[in-house]
């Protein structure tokens, strides 16, 4: 897990740092203020549960709400990927926002993501799913603002890959031997 | 000194796309629902400086305007400005009454419509608003949230102009 990780980072910094140079503009971002790295390709044994740790980052400037934001009219950010009939989607595990307060309300905190973040996907592949590789898709639906202005919600599309691998055959087990038995 | 910095920020961004088509012109002329489902058309204002607000319940820079609004309203609404609210937002109407309800507001809010938007050049930023003179004429836009102190200054500006005035004095 460490490794995938360490690949899904490195792919970010490669290639997510030169495309997010959305800053605020005129009429709000010119582009999506969240952007996903590559996600790393993830081996799965058939029926068998996997975590796909998928990473993001909210461009420099704003912040979005996290999945559970302290207020019923603030707009959580959610992660939706969509099943295929043989590949089952589990429990998505978010972090925790963090507590940050804005100029816009001083004295009030908000929970809220910015910067990288990571959203885990428990996948798990049915026993009769043919080996290979499988793309997954879905959409992070997001909300951001920044210091003093809100933009309207987005649907970033979203995919990575899991390769399914074959289960191991239960191999015959020896029998039973006595230490005794070559004697 | 907080919004102030904010201001300036906002400042720089108040040249948005199309400010020169709308500014100086007369406001798109709309019609929307209320939150008890009246209908109000802007040109029905005509005679009232306006304030137009487009916001939505998910934006918070929004909630610190709005208690401003509301003393706005009572200020200056004896001397023929009138605020109009228009909600942004995928919330249910009973939602956006309760939110309203909440922060006491005390002038009309309307169901926004994207058709609405479009004919104001887009609202890419909440809070997005609009001032309107007597006559109906835009004169004046601003993005995001601004101190009290320019939004008095645009209020003020919007009460002098317009034929209305010219025909009083």
């Amino acid at each position: 897990m460490r490794v995938l990780l360490a690949t899904a980072l490195l792919l970010f910094s490669a290639c997510a740092c030169a495309q997010l140079q959305d800053q605020p503009g005129p009429a709000g971002p010119t582009g999506p203020a969240v952007k996903m790295a590559p996600a790393p390709v993830v081996t799965i044994v058939q029926g068998q549960p996997a975590t796909v740790p998928l990473s993001f980052r909210v461009a420099s400037g704003y912040h979005i709400n996290s999945n559970k934001p302290k207020s019923e009219f603030l707009i959580p950010t959610v992660l939706r990927v969509e099943a295929t009939t043989d590949i089952v989607i589990g429990k998505t595990t978010y972090p925790d926002g963090q507590d940050m307060s804005f100029a816009f309300a001083p004295d009030e905190k908000l929970s809220v993501y910015s910067g990288d973040f990571q959203v885990d996907v428990l996948v798990r592949p049915l026993k009769s799913v043919e080996k290979g590789k499988y793309i997954m898709r879905g959409t992070l639906k997001y909300q951001a603002c920044d210091n003093s202005a809100c933009y309207p919600p987005k649907q970033l599309p979203i995919s990575f890959d899991v390769k399914i691998a074959k289960a191991a055959t239960a191999g015959r087990k020896n029998p039973a031997q006595s230490p005794h038995a070559h004697q | 000194m907080l919004f102030a910095g904010i201001h300036a920020s906002r400042r720089n961004r108040a040249n948005g796309p199309s400010k020169g088509q709308l500014m100086g012109n007369l406001a798109p002329d709309f019609e929307l629902p209320g939150l008890d489902g009246k209908k109000l058309k802007l040109s029905d204002l005509r005679g009232k400086a306006v304030l137009l607000n487009f916001w939505a319940t998910y934006c918070e820079p929004c909630k610190v305007e709005m208690p401003w609004f509301v003393e706005l309203q009572k200020q200056y609404g004896p001397d023929g400005f009138q605020i109009v609210g228009v909600a942004m937002d995928d919330a249910s109407t009973e939602d956006i009454a309760k939110f309203a309800k909440d922060m006491g507001v005390n002038y009309p809010i309307l169901i926004g419509e994207d058709s609405v938007v479009t004919s104001y050049g887009g609202v890419g930023v909440l809070p997005t608003t609009f001032f309107l003179d007597r006559d109906g004429k835009l004169i004046a836009r601003e993005f995001g949230l601004q101190s009290r102190s320019v939004f008095v200054d645009h209020i003020k500006k919007a009460l002098s102009q317009g034929q209305a005035v010219q025909a009083r004095k």
